[in-house]
């Protein structure tokens, strides 16, 4: 998948871009993400229903994987199975 | 695009310093303001820093460059922060680019379509801008109103300036001129860049200003923080709505709860809607604003227009509006994009004096390489306070413990 691809969650509202990754599956509330959303939503895995944040970059452990959520929502991001993380906030913006 | 260096006779006029100079005209005759020179704001970063003019490449540190793109427009892209070009990849749909090789970067601009790199840097949170853009907030925004404060003419108003780097410090410098108590609040883990960055222009636009230093991770100092905020007239911060929340400020809250309090939000696009979260600073605001389109239809190649130009409008604009509120007593949070502020004063130049303004981006466009014009440096009117050094003072429950 290239970087720059937008990944739906298929249990709710959350929209990421993908900065980087590999050839696992991602999924977001527990199920795969695709490019297009599921006519009927999948329910959402009580153990992946953190919430996702808008405009926080998660990653895994091993620096393989990096997704921007554009979009919130209830789901959190996974791997494979396993959860990611969110990266060290961002530095505030300045004005210049 | 070579720099002829030779060259080291003052440049041209900045355009638009007319335009400034005329709201600071307005300020010292309204707000009893001392008589600053349009020319000097908008210089004084470039002069003191011996920048050059460097066409489409921003003047100074060169973080901002215009590129051509795929479809005849041309993309601003402005990398300053390692951590943005971890996004490049995502930018261009391409997992190989060398995120740290310029010629890389331009060549994948060149393959890529203006609208639609611009749309997929503002989703990144990257400040980028196109050449022909036109902005999305209006200039000057009333987003929440709250109770009316009665002022004396004897009362001293209370500034609390949270803003970082220039438009924002500015605005709150052109306050202290006018007499007003000004506070500089930062973070204790992360002062103002500007601090280390450019310490010249950072006492210039800091001096007089009291410094107080906030643990933003700790709840009790973020509370005492609020408290302060709520016995202010004036503050001014610069970071995007979702950040500021999450410091536990709610803005809107405090506009409509604080009698008088005037908030200033000094974004790149404007604080409300989706473009509240687009990233903007100086230089790429400047192009979102249309002014290298103008120096374009003029000289026929785009380029940056003064230094990080949308900053000093920006500030000048924020003080003089921050002024109009108090002086009107009703709370108000202004929102204020640098982008729609230098759009504005492009179109008021255009209104003034179409001819001069053409004649000053005709002398600017052939300008390539020289120095900014040059300028006496402003004496220092009061000291700058040491890092923290009023924190006892301000968040007086905080000496205590």
């Amino acid at each position: 998948m290239k970087p720059g691809t937008r990944l739906k969650s298929a249990t709710c509202d959350t929209e990421v871009m993908v900065i980087r990754c590999a050839d696992g599956t991602i999924e977001c509330g527990g199920a795969p993400m695709g490019e297009a959303k599921p006519a009927e939503p999948a329910p959402l895995a009580a153990d992946f229903s953190a919430g996702t944040l808008m405009g926080k970059r998660y990653v895994d452990a091993d620096g393989k994987y990096e997704l921007l959520c554009v979009k919130p929502g209830k789901g959190s991001l996974s791997v494979d199975g396993v959860a990611l993380v969110t990266k060290d906030a961002k530095p505030l913006p300045a004005s210049d | 695009m070579s720099l002829p260096a030779d060259d080291d006779t003052p440049g041209p006029a900045i355009p638009l310093a007319r335009w400034a100079d005329r709201q600071l005209e307005a300020l010292a005759r309204d707000f009893g303001l001392p008589r600053l020179s349009g020319a000097t704001l908008l210089g004084e970063r470039a002069a003191h820093g011996d920048y050059r003019i460097a066409g489409r490449i921003s003047a100074g540190l060169g973080g901002s460059r215009l590129m051509p793109t795929r479809d005849g427009n041309w993309f601003a892209l402005t990398l300053i922060r390692e951590i943005d070009r971890e996004l490049l990849p995502a930018l261009f749909g391409d997992a190989g680019l060398d995120v740290h090789d310029s010629t890389a970067i331009a060549a994948s601009v060149l393959r890529g379509n203006g609208a639609e790199l611009l749309e997929r840097g503002r989703m990144l949170g990257l400040p980028v801008a196109l050449l022909d853009e036109i902005p999305a907030s209006p200039p000057v925004e009333v987003i929440a109103r709250g109770p009316r404060r009665e002022r004396t003419a004897q009362h001293r108003p209370l500034v609390i300036d949270m803003s970082a780097i220039w438009a924002g410090p500015l605005a709150g410098h052109l306050l202290w001129q006018a007499g007003m108590d000004v506070v500089k609040v930062e973070s204790r883990t992360r002062p103002d860049l500007i601090r280390r960055d450019d310490p010249a222009t950072f006492d210039l636009i800091n001096q007089g200003k009291a410094s107080v230093l906030v643990d933003f991770a700790s709840d009790s100092e973020k509370a005492l923080l609020v408290d302060l905020i709520r016995r202010a007239d004036v503050v001014i911060e610069s970071a995007r709505p979702r950040a500021l929340l999450h410091l536990g400020i709610d803005a809107e809250a405090l506009v409509r709860e604080v009698p008088g309090l005037v908030w200033l939000s000094v974004t790149g696009h404007g604080a409300r809607g989706e473009a509240a979260n687009w990233v903007g600073i100086g230089n790429d605001c400047g192009v979102a604003g249309g002014l290298s389109r103008a120096l374009a239809d003029v000289t026929g190649e785009p380029g940056y227009v003064g230094d990080a130009i949308a900053d000093p409008l920006t500030g000048i604009t924020g003080a003089r509006e921050a002024l109009k509120a108090l002086r009107g007593g009703e709370a108000q949070r202004i929102g204020l994009s640098m982008s729609a502020i230098t759009a504005m004063a492009l179109a008021e130049e255009l209104a003034f004096d179409a001819a001069l303004l053409e004649a000053e981006l005709r002398g600017w466009g052939a300008g390539l390489g020289r120095r900014f014009p040059a300028l006496e440096r402003r004496a220092m009117q009061a000291p700058v306070r040491a890092l923290g050094a009023d924190t006892a003072h301000y968040l007086p429950a905080l000496a205590s413990c």
